[in-house]
């Protein structure tokens, strides 16, 4: 276990006798370690997750969301990867739940027709009652890094490839926060989308993300909760995770941990390919880098 | 816990929370009227006006609030407590806010100072110097038994203090049986029953197995339902393990799968277990609550 400070390090230390602690990622060099999971905020992704490539530490690597702090930054962890090493995965969790498990199954089997839009959440109340003023939120990295992100990995798996066409961005805690985003897509094929990203919403006391996904034949809503498919037949089913076969072998926290977990040290015992990969992570990355520059067209933050 | 052949009929907190297993849409539909601590005190008073026994509840300023106000009403003494601690949503919320782990620790001492409880202050202390986890385990335990009892009031009926499933579950993942003795042995020794949430039944029976703890000594609340819903890794291996403990341990949670069951086979599905010492079921209305405990009376305790 690598930990910079020296407290947490010493109480770790008395909680995990057997594991060895240290305070630098260069010093895994030699354990042979078989994977990594970087779980560092943010900002630090890049140079974690650079430093275990270029001092060898290992040739698999976790790293939690978002891959990094930028798309050039993604981009080049990307590049160490491939040349570097073998397995890598993004902590995109919900592409482990069961609600959107689903609706990427009946979006891959047409359920819907040919997909002309979609609308996008990702919502929370994490900073609604925060003090004006407050640095936390922008201590976070930002909305959309923190959040948003599920909703843009989500979007990139249903969908493919998407171009952000206009963007808002608000600050309601702090002067240079970013709070609440607003943004438009669209994809070569003529698609468009739009997402709705903030953690200042009344009654969201867990983090929720969701789409709505309309096909030339009908509607999938989707959330954490439950997928809901509206035909223009009038046919229509909503499934809730209970009959979604949503248990797993170890519970801790969520379900989706556990498969995702699974999925990474499966890809590496097994040597194939883990997604999200950094690559397909880097995707989110660009989008986001995407919206800050058109907001910013706009003379708004970032 | 000993043989008994009455149930314990627990008021559930969930609602209260504004916490739905459903769906987050479910729990915004009900709006903010079961957060306010007289309503929520009149419906745990109806539900014991109708079989329950006790009140079961994750510590937290708003079921603090709602003790105060039975207290007041001169009702308390009528209810066991069964507290879940910590209440992992609002430490998690707060490590958020106040700049991740060590953020929340230094905040969660100011609180233990700032109680004057000497005990919890004395054990912190120990804990500090001597880089000791059980110390500061055990001074955390008594500031939360202090903030039940300066709400409660010294006639309030305290029986369990209850671990949250996110500790629970993570030190069963971690193999630390050391955590578990202190625990239970701390506990009996103030006089409570130690009590222990999980997602992971057959693993916390098993685990006790093994490291020769004593289950006659414990409540396990986990859930248990016909759905098999939030049951791992399935129902059937939850059956089992359910028979298989020597004493009627379990308080049976998440009975009717949040709403998705109907009150009726729900309670059917309980009755026919084996092993089961109780069940706490929330409610949101004053009809709910003479309906639910009224039948959970009639099919359990007939």
């Amino acid at each position: 276990m690598c930990e910079k400070s020296s407290i947490t390090r010493r109480f770790l230390k008395k909680v995990f006798n057997d594991v060895q602690m240290i305070d630098g990622v260069e010093k895994l060099a030699g354990l042979d370690l078989d994977a990594v999971y970087v779980t560092t905020p943010i900002p630090s992704h890049f140079s974690v997750a650079k430093a275990l490539y270029e001092c060898k530490v290992t040739q698999n690597v976790f790293v939690e969301k978002t891959l990094a702090w930028s798309y050039e930054e993604a981009k080049e962890l990307c590049d160490l990867a491939h040349s570097l090493g073998i397995i890598n995965m993004v902590g995109y969790l919900r592409r482990f739940c069961v609600t959107f498990r689903k609706a990427k199954d009946l979006l891959s089997r047409n359920a819907v027709g040919g997909v002309s839009s979609f609308k996008a959440f990702a919502y929370s109340s994490d900073f609604l009652k925060t003090m004006r003023g407050s640095r936390a939120p922008i201590s976070r990295g930002g909305v959309l890094r923190d959040l948003g992100c599920h909703a843009i990995d989500l979007a990139l798996w249903f969908i493919g490839e998407l171009q952000v066409s206009s963007a808002k961005l608000k600050s309601l805690t702090a002067s240079g926060a970013e709070d609440s985003v607003f943004f438009r897509v669209k994809n070569s094929s003529g698609l468009e989308g739009e997402f709705c990203v903030s953690w200042n919403m009344r009654n969201y006391r867990m983090p929720e993300v969701g789409l709505s996904i309309t096909g030339s034949q009908g509607v999938i809503e989707v959330n954490d909760d439950r997928v809901e498919l509206r035909l223009n037949n009038g046919k229509s089913s909503i499934l809730y995770r209970h009959a979604l076969n949503d248990n797993v072998p170890f519970w801790l926290g969520l379900p989706e941990y556990y498969r995702e977990d699974l999925h990474f040290v499966k890809s590496v015992l097994d040597g194939s390919n883990a997604e999200p990969s950094f690559y397909a992570a880097s995707k989110v990355d660009e989008i986001i880098d995407q919206v800050e520059r058109r907001a910013g067209e706009n003379g708004q933050p970032k | 816990m000993g043989s008994q052949s009455r149930k314990t009929l627990l008021v559930g907190d969930n609602p209260f929370h504004n916490i739905s297993h459903l769906s987050q849409d479910r729990a915004r539909s009900r709006g903010a009227t079961l957060t306010y601590p007289e309503y929520a005190a009149k419906l745990i008073m109806t539900s014991f006006e109708n079989g329950a026994s006790g009140f079961m509840f994750s510590v937290s300023e708003t079921t603090l609030s709602i003790l105060r106000v039975v207290h007041e009403k001169g009702e308390i003494q009528h209810l066991g407590l069964y507290a879940i601690v910590p209440y992992a949503y609002e430490y998690v919320k707060l490590a958020t806010q106040v700049g991740g782990i060590l953020g929340l620790a230094k905040k969660l001492s100011k609180d233990i100072l700032l109680s004057r409880n000497v005990s919890a202050i004395t054990m912190g202390l120990k804990g500090i110097a001597r880089t000791d986890p059980i110390s500061l385990m055990k001074a955390y335990l008594l500031y939360e038994i202090n903030r039940i009892r300066y709400s409660a009031g010294k006639q309030a009926n305290l029986r369990s203090l209850v671990l949250h499933e996110m500790i629970t579950d993570m030190a069963l993942a971690l193999n630390l049986d050391w955590f578990f003795k202190s625990y239970v042995d701390y506990i009996l020794n103030l006089g409570l029953t130690p009590g222990f949430n999980t997602c992971n039944f057959p693993w916390l029976v098993n685990k006790f197995k093994e490291w020769n703890l004593d289950l006659h000594n414990i409540v396990a609340v986990a859930p248990f339902n016909q759905a098999g819903f939030l049951m791992n890794p399935s129902k059937m291996d939850c059956e089992k393990a359910l028979e298989s403990t020597p004493e009627p341990i379990l308080i049976a949670i998440s009975i009717l799968a949040a709403g998705y069951l109907k009150p009726s086979e729900a309670i059917d599905y309980i009755a026919n277990l084996p092993n089961i010492n109780g069940v706490a079921v929330g409610v949101s209305k004053e009809s709910h609550a003479r309906e639910t405990f009224k039948l959970l009376k009639e099919k359990l305790n007939r």
